[in-house]
């Protein structure tokens, strides 16, 4: 049989898809192929679990440790990994989460999930410089709508609806603290590391929305536009401006670009 | 640099031995030569790692060893791993750079496993046709590792010691003998693990692997979260006695002790490589 052929149907095999390896695999005196095959099968399954264990530590401390084996089961099931290092193997997981029963009806779960995700991707994204607003005030106000932000590469910002960044280090303490399952909070969480220290902070709907638009390159002038809709419009510069000081203050702004003066 | 067989002494590096290593106790850190990493967990863009990393390689030389290069898999190579392997090489300046004789998956995806080839001419030429356009893709030589297995392949035609060493003459590429994976699947398997060690021409092994597993006792299973047995030191014993005073180190993966504790199960190999060097030589 072509090594290829082979291969694929070893393939098959760990993920349960076929057992037509088996009549080509050989146990030992002891043990059967099907048993000595099932060392591998066992180990695919575990150490993707295990792996998912130690990159959402929040995750499997709210789910607990059945129902969060039973969930990474379901979703390497789901998304068999295609990433070459098994630290990326979960980054699907927050989204399998949002979309599949009956994870999608507890809420708690993909924010938990895309917190610890988001807290993962801090911990080693690129080290990179941050200006603070001392850069901003250099910048003459009437330039300050076309000024747009290059944000720091260990940022990361997502909607959330549960109070999650509250939950987490309790669980983290004792996984069976006691919290209350129905609060709700929307707004959204910011993700970022300074020197090795990870940071978060949650933030209102207002400067979620904000932020998203920063994230998506719009400039202060179209940020501003985002948030009109849902404030008065003088109210609307002044709150954009809050934020974006905030931000310079925060350490999650990396650069900051403007026209030239006299510049269109 | 010291070619890799003459770095003496190593350990993994693992990062809850940092603080020991760069600040602790400097008896006990002198009695590690070289740490070997695992090259995938630096394949990263910053932070602690990469700066953790590079403190270490400031004092001591290193070598890399990788988990994803997937050797023998019939998909394509992965430039973008190449490329990322590459750079991780011109900043740590490795000894050597090493990973396994296994495929880790196929139809792009990864099993994250090392998982055993069919060994048959077929397989050989592939994977001697792949080491090429990876040493030519990397500018240097490659060692390829032993891997322990738990199942062989009714259509296999060649010894794993066989093809080993064929592989190398072939690719020019050099090998990583891991003893305690000779010993697992020797095990598993009913072959002598001297054969497989006497079988391996000295001159081609780069640095030896010694690591402890889990003895099932129908099987084993190369776990790397116990100290070594006695039956993979006294293998280890004769292999230094065939290999002479050769690089060796000991990879610890889960359940990892103190930092002293497996410095100290570093110098058992130390003595055993002495001892079979004879009473008045020294080991490097
Ligand atoms: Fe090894």
């Amino acid at each position: 049989m072509p090594l290829a052929e082979m291969e694929r149907l070893f393939q098959d095999g760990l993920l349960g898809s076929s057992r037509e390896i088996l009549s080509h695999v050989n146990g030992n005196a002891r043990e059967d192929a099907g048993a000595m095959f099932g060392v591998y099968r066992n180990a695919y399954w575990a150490r993707l679990v295990e792996s998912l264990a130690v990159d959402l530590p929040g995750l499997k401390a709210l789910a607990g440790d059945a129902a969060f084996d039973h969930l990474a089961r379901a979703y390497v099931a789901r998304h068999p990994s295609t990433t070459r290092s098994i630290r990326w193997a979960g980054r699907l997981l927050p989204q399998f989460l949002a979309r599949e029963a009956p994870y999608r009806d507890d809420p708690w779960l993909t924010d938990m999930a895309r917190f610890d995700w988001a807290l993962a991707h801090a911990f080693d994204a690129a080290d990179a410089p941050v200006i603070g607003v001392a850069q901003l005030a250099a910048i003459p106000p009437e330039l300050w709508g076309g000024v747009t932000l290059v944000l720091h590469p260990t940022l990361d910002c997502f909607a959330v609806s549960t109070p999650v960044d509250v939950v987490r280090p309790l669980l983290l303490a004792d996984p069976r603290a006691a919290f209350d399952r129905d609060r709700r909070r929307d707004g959204g969480l910011m993700v970022w590391r300074i020197g090795d220290d990870l940071k978060f902070r949650a933030i209102d709907p207002l400067e979620q929305d904000a932020l998203a638009a920063a994230r998506a390159g719009a400039s202060f002038g179209e940020i501003c536009e985002t948030i009109a809709a849902r404030v008065e419009a003088e109210a609307a510069a002044m709150r954009a401006a809050g934020f974006l000081r905030g931000w310079l203050e925060w350490g999650i702004v990396q650069d900051i670009g403007h026209d030239a003066p006299g510049s269109a | 640099m010291r070619d890799v067989t003459q770095l003496g002494f190593g350990l993994g590096l693992r990062p809850q031995h940092y603080p020991a290593i760069l600040d602790g106790d400097r008896t006990t850190a002198a009695r590690v030569d070289w740490f070997e990493i695992i090259s995938e967990n630096y394949m990263v863009a910053g932070g602690r790692p990469l700066a953790n990393l590079m403190a270490v390689r400031a004092r001591y030389p290193m070598v890399m060893h990788g988990v994803s290069l997937s050797i023998g898999s019939t998909d394509p190579l992965d430039r973008a791993y190449l490329d990322d392997l590459k750079a991780l090489a011109a900043r740590v300046e490795p000894a050597i750079v090493s990973d396994h004789l296994c495929w880790t998956g196929v139809a792009g995806l990864n099993m994250h496993d090392l998982l055993p080839l069919p060994l048959t001419e077929e397989a050989l030429g592939h994977v001697c046709g792949r080491i090429g356009q990876v040493q030519d893709h990397l500018g240097r030589e490659i060692a390829i590792e032993n891997a322990s297995t738990y199942v062989t392949f009714a259509e296999s035609t060649i010894p794993e010691w066989e093809f080993m060493a064929e592989m190398a003459r072939r690719s020019g590429c050099r090998l990583l003998l891991d003893v305690n994976n000779v010993y697992v699947s020797a095990f598993n398997h009913g072959f002598a693990a001297e054969t497989y060690i006497e079988s391996i021409p000295p001159e081609l092994v780069a640095y030896v692997h010694l690591a402890g597993h889990e003895d099932n006792r129908t099987y084993i299973i190369d776990t790397h979260d116990h100290p070594v047995v006695d039956g993979v030191w006294d293998l280890y014993a004769h292999a230094v006695r065939r290999f002479g005073p050769v690089a060796t180190m000991i990879e610890r993966d889960d359940k990892i002790p103190l930092f002293a504790e497996l410095a100290e199960e570093l110098a058992r190999a130390r003595r055993i490589a002495e001892a079979a060097a004879g009473p008045d030589q020294e080991v490097a």
